[in-house]
């Protein structure tokens, strides 16, 4: 016999808890919707900051943080961006995809972020771009990993910086003239190392050169040993891509080693990003790096430079912070202080109001020149339009005595010229 | 290729016997407590700061193989009160406990020593030719080291009367209990001995590798690989299983690419998973 009171579904009932549910779903979507949508124009303008505070890229993350920090004062001070005040809502990556593609949903439907400056971690920027494009929010990416203006890019992804492709094209055709023809590229085995390994070889192959050594290093290798003794004997050049630890225990073990002597060694501002050469009591000694925003002052010496290192509390040798230890991860995190003022002129140049106008914003952004300025204190530049790349000037440096001293500077007319037009983001749907 | 052959093989052997002494801190506290430590390698990272600070306070690296495992010790024997005793009879919980100590750790780190990696001179310098490598006398020091912290472990561990009190509680708890052993307080001293053990490897390692607030999170996967190849809780297997695994790895790493001698160790822990659940070295003391 049939209870009146079973709480098994039956067809009306069904249908009761179908329509309240399609109701609420409604009417939850459409309040996502209004506050992605129709946000006042005359409140403040929110821009998110996707950052790693904790992890492995914490100490890149902390000098972000700061650069977003000052940039966004000195904004508001100057008038806010269309007379509006900026609110820099900030969430940590903790320096692992996962956990970023979460913080991403937090920023842009929980602290309706409108625009959102992004990882300088490759693996949790790529993890973010589907998910802005799916949010229609332009996002400025700071890793490394070419996908990002490349094979994954979005008509949403710019990047004002450097990625693995401009970095071999930058830096590549100096080496093999003036340190070697004969490459061994020795890497941490993920995706930003690949991805430099692969933009290398093909510029070292183009050049005539030759890569004689391919040596992916596991991350959680401790003892170089293993990997240091299969650098073949004909190598004139190593190139090294790892960050953090990892980088100051390659280079204290091919110290050790001796790989400095019998080879020139070259790398990317990446492996002594946030560390000061006299910290690792010489172990870079010799090293030659790619920089895109020279470590001493007098390499760029100009007053928006100087001003900026004034700002962010910094010496103007190691770029090392008043009052601590920290030195500044100084050719990357000006990105953070850059893209606020890169977003504020095609914001403005587009008359934004509501996120219905971001497509102007994006077409403002694609062929965006910028003046060196205490803006731009890295210096002028162009966010390309068909590949949302970052065309700037880089300087190749080599440590001596514990600091990094420039001995020439890439134009970024030679950049640009080395590095043709791959991908066409500009065409994409919006 | 023979050269090489060699000089990878004596340097497995070498980095092995470091690894050995960080894992052995790993198995003792698997073995006594049934503890899982997923925040051993924060211990050995713990190391490698101490070493630093007192190097750039003192001006000398020696006093730290001394302090590193008697502050590990006190540091470990606190944490087993404070984090573990209360949850002992619930392994599920002290999985998730240490790893939230491991989070504590690496963050109460972050906070104060800094995120920027730092580089620890070798208190010994220079190198010598090992079969056509430049090799540094001090790895060689650092397997003296742990060759004698290990003898020094198994000796204690065999012929104190701390160390019959726990193989006897590691063998029937209630029994040694009943017997008058104080049970609680010879955790408490296993759970100390592992982070001073730890500890001490990271004060060893510290010159060849680097001072970081993640130091740690490497090394652990190593550290499991080892205990579990050599199997769990058996102590002389787990310092066995380091050396074999790093030292396997050198021989691989001649002739195959790193990244392969990485795989042949993983295949190596899953055969033995596979075949010999109970570890390699099943029947060597406990």
């Amino acid at each position: 016999m049939e209870n009146s009171n079973d709480p098994k579904v039956n067809r009306r009932s069904f249908l009761q808890y179908a329509l309240a549910g399609g109701a609420a779903t409604g009417v939850a979507n459409l309040t996502i919707m209004k506050d992605l949508f129709a946000q006042a124009p005359a409140g403040p303008i929110v821009i998110g900051h996707h950052v790693e505070l904790t992890g492995g890229f914490a100490s890149w993350g902390y000098w972000h943080d700061k650069a977003a920090r000052k940039a966004v004062d000195l904004i508001n001070q100057g008038g806010g961006i269309a007379k509006r005040k900026v609110v820099l809502a900030t969430e940590d990556t903790e320096s692992n995809p996962a956990s970023g593609a979460r913080k991403l949903r937090n920023l842009i439907q929980r602290a309706n972020a409108e625009f959102v400056m992004g990882s300088v971690h490759s693996g949790v920027m790529l993890a973010a771009i589907p998910i802005a494009t799916e949010l229609k929010t332009i996002y400025m990416s700071m890793g490394e990993a070419t996908e990002a203006t490349g094979s994954k890019g979005t008509r949403y992804s710019f990047r004002t910086g450097m990625d693995t492709y401009s970095i071999a094209a930058a830096g590549v055709p100096w080496c093999m003239e003036n340190l070697g023809k004969n490459w061994t590229v020795i890497y941490a085995d993920y995706a930003w190392g690949q991805s430099h390994f692969q933009e290398t070889k093909v510029i070292v192959e183009k050049l005539g050169g030759k890569v004689v050594g391919n040596i992916p290093v596991p991350l959680d290798a401790k003892d170089f040993v293993p990997y240091l003794t299969q650098i073949p004997a004909e190598t004139q050049v190593v190139f090294s891509i790892f960050f953090g630890s990892l980088s100051v225990a390659f280079y204290t073990q091919s110290k050790s080693m001796g790989i400095g002597k019998r080879a020139k060694m070259y790398s990317v501002s990446g492996t002594l990003e946030a560390i000061a050469p006299a910290d690792i009591e010489g172990a870079a000694e010799g090293v030659y790096i790619l920089e895109n925003f020279p470590r001493m002052l007098k390499y760029k010496d100009d007053g928006f430079h100087k001003e900026h290192n004034k700002i962010m509390e910094l010496d103007d040798i190691d770029a090392r912070e008043a009052g601590s230890k920290r030195i500044m991860a100084k050719s990357h995190a000006w990105q953070s202080w850059e893209d606020l003022y890169t977003l504020k002129a095609a914001i403005e140049t587009s008359g934004y109001k509501t996120r219905k106008d971001t497509e102007g914003v994006i077409r403002a952004l694609e062929g965006l020149p910028m003046k060196n300025s205490l803006g731009h204190p890295q210096g002028d530049k162009l966010l390309r339009k068909e590949d949302h790349s970052g065309i700037l000037d880089c300087y190749i440096s080599l440590i001596e005595n514990g600091r990094f001293e420039v001995k020439k500077k890439i134009p970024k007319e030679d950049l640009a010229k080395n590095m043709p037009v791959r991908h066409d983001l500009s065409k994409m749907p919006v | 290729m023979t050269n090489t052959l060699i000089a990878l093989s004596i340097n497995g052997l070498v980095w092995g016997l470091i690894i050995a002494l960080i894992a052995l801190g790993l198995s003792v506290i698997f073995g006594l407590l049934d503890i899982i430590n997923l925040s051993h390698g924060d211990f050995f990272m713990i190391g490698t700061v101490i070493a630093w600070t007192v190097l750039t306070t003192t001006g000398s690296f020696w006093p730290a193989f001394l302090l590193a495992p008697l502050v590990g010790f006190v540091l470990g024997a606190l944490i087993q009160r404070i984090v573990l005793q209360p949850i002992r009879n619930a392994a599920a919980l002290s999985i998730v406990a240490t790893f939230g100590l491991s989070m504590i750790l690496q963050e109460v780190v972050r906070m104060t020593f800094g995120p920027t990696p730092r580089r620890i001179l070798p208190p010994i310098r220079g190198t010598f030719d090992l079969f056509g490598i430049d090799y540094e006398i001090y790895r060689l020091f650092a397997a003296a080291v742990s060759i004698l912290a290990l003898a020094a472990f198994f000796l204690f561990l065999h012929h104190t009367k701390l160390g019959t009190w726990m193989r006897a509680v590691r063998h029937d708890p209630e029994t040694a209990t009943a017997m008058g052993i104080p049970a609680q307080r010879v955790y408490r001293v296993t759970f100390g001995l592992g982070f001073a053990l730890a500890a001490l490897g990271g004060v060893v390692a510290s010159p060849i590798t680097t001072v970081d607030f993640r130091a740690g999170v490497d090394v652990l996967p190593f550290c499991f690989m080892a205990v579990i190849i050599g199997g769990l809780g058996n102590l002389p297997g787990t310092a066995a299983a380091a050396v074999l695994l790093a030292f396997l790895e050198g021989i691989i790493s001649s002739f195959a690419t790193p990244t392969v001698a990485r795989i042949a160790s993983l295949v190596l822990m899953s055969a033995v998973l596979l075949l010999r659940p109970q570890g390699l070295f099943k029947g060597l003391t406990k």
